[in-house]
């Protein structure tokens, strides 16, 4: 009899583990800006811009891309690169009070090496030209440029001649 | 008494799982903090733990790869003149985020940028987060559009590997690491910030004396070369382009070469023979009349 009550307590335990780790994964948005699309593409129809720090659902994942879900609902594709998916590595130590949790980017944000620590390099080193550096980064290729640019040249998804 | 233990590990384990999805370790800690599964104690210690962790080049977050990139090419900006030739610098861009998008990393934090450099040195270099720079004299040796491309895919593929990020002295990281991982507000204090630029200073001075200087480690150009081979076969470019241009290096000891490419690169023939098998085994590919029009239209009034 103890030993029935035992195995239905550790069975209970074991219950909430697999219904924890099937729960939903939140990604986290970790670049300046970027969009969620209608299918798993570049060239898809973006459905709503994102920022640094937005939280989204992961629903399924293919080829590099990740289906989610926005917290208004929406559902849409984002590349994996664009994300960080926050992870707690439990298999890496049998004590949980030493979990090898990577530093994620959302709690990292603002945080080493920023803005205000380039202020400083740069009062130290008024030779350079940030705002060179400023200029190269306002020059951003438009979406359907570079599609026109693949179509013309029959190059990556609307071309590949052999 | 042992069961009830058993239990509440395994409800503890299940929350944390939970937890870790939802959002990160913070969070976490403080679920279990509230259900009684740890002491107070114990949430500080692993939100500690998981602050200071940090002990490699992947660690570096996407928005301080940025901060790192963006002096990194203001010290590359420093040695050498922009070219003005917004015809040019366009299609550069263009083809560069196009091949961007078909890499394993097509977004980082802001973006893949591309600027030609006035001289005829025989150079490209790429700071890391996306800020890639070619010069007129090595565009002047490419004679097709294919040959750019596979040049351009070899530097985002230094950007994709964080090749820039992996020369920076390990012990350097450490410094840094140990640093920030105690300090968990986002304005720092003129003692700790002083310290901060030095180490920063440091780092730069790793990355631009192996990107300039010292040129990566052999393995890192190889890995440079499988990667452009990968990225613009997918963007059905001619991979053929990367030996094209490295049969026009073989045996040139002119001085233009030989301040740049020549310098920071493994010898050509090496290269040639470590990346041919990937080439061959994509195949040939036609190179479209639209890619040779545009091209030479686009490099037409180079001198």
């Amino acid at each position: 009899m103890k030993i029935r009550k035992r195995s239905l307590v550790l069975f209970g335990g074991l219950l909430i583990v697999l219904l924890a780790m099937a729960a939903d994964t939140v990604v986290v948005v970790k670049i300046q800006t970027t969009a969620i699309r209608q299918n798993p593409q570049f060239f898809s129809p973006a459905l709503v811009s994102l920022k640094a720090g937005d939280k989204l659902t992961k629903i399924s994942e293919s080829n590099g891309w990740i289906q989610v879900k926005t917290q208004t609902g929406l559902v849409g594709w984002i590349h994996s690169s664009a994300v960080d998916v926050p992870k707690v590595n439990l298999l890496a130590s049998n004590d949980p009070m030493k979990t090898q949790a990577k530093a994620s980017e959302v709690a990292l944000a603002g945080k080493g090496f920023n803005q205000q620590v380039e202020n400083s390099y740069k009062s130290k080193h008024t030779e350079l030209n940030f705002a060179l550096v400023d200029r190269m980064l306002q020059v951003k290729i438009a979406s359907n440029l570079i599609e026109a640019f693949l179509r013309q040249g029959r190059l990556g998804d609307f071309g590949g001649a052999k | 008494m042992r069961t009830l233990r058993a239990f509440s590990a395994l409800l503890a384990l299940g929350l944390l799982l939970l937890a870790s999805g939802c959002s990160v370790v913070q969070q976490g800690t403080d679920v279990l903090k509230g259900t009684g599964a740890i002491t107070s104690d114990q949430a500080n210690t692993i939100k500690t733990t998981s602050e200071t962790i940090r002990s490699t080049f992947g660690d570096i977050s996407e928005e301080e790869e940025y901060y790192i990139g963006r002096s990194v090419a203001a010290l590359i900006l420093s040695r050498y003149p922009v070219l003005q030739n917004a015809a040019l610098t366009q299609y550069i861009s263009t083809m560069g985020s196009a091949i961007a998008l078909y890499s394993d990393r097509p977004e980082t934090f802001a973006g893949y940028h591309f600027l030609v450099l006035d001289t005829d040195e025989v150079n490209a270099l790429a700071a890391p987060g996306g800020l890639v720079f070619l010069t007129k004299g090595l565009i002047k040796r490419c004679q097709d559009e294919d040959t750019l491309a596979l040049i351009l895919a070899h530097e985002i593929g230094h950007v994709n590997a964080k090749h820039g990020l992996q020369s920076i002295k390990k012990s350097r990281l450490v410094d840094a690491f140990k640093l920030l991982g105690t300090t968990a507000i986002k304005t720092y204090a003129p003692d700790t910030l002083a310290k901060l630029t030095g180490i920063f200073e440091d780092t730069l001075g790793d990355i631009v004396g192996s990107l300039v200087e010292r040129g990566y480690d052999r393995k890192f150009e190889y890995e440079a070369d499988g990667l452009a081979v990968k990225f613009a076969g997918r963007a059905h470019y001619d991979t053929g382009g990367l030996t094209r241009f490295l049969k026009t290096m073989v045996g040139d000891s002119s001085a233009a070469s030989g301040k740049g490419w020549f310098k920071t690169h493994p010898a050509p023939q090496d290269r040639i023979k470590e990346v041919t098998p990937a080439i061959t085994a994509l195949g040939a590919v036609k190179i479209a009349d639209a890619r040779t029009s545009r091209f030479k239209q686009a490099v037409a009034g180079l001198k």
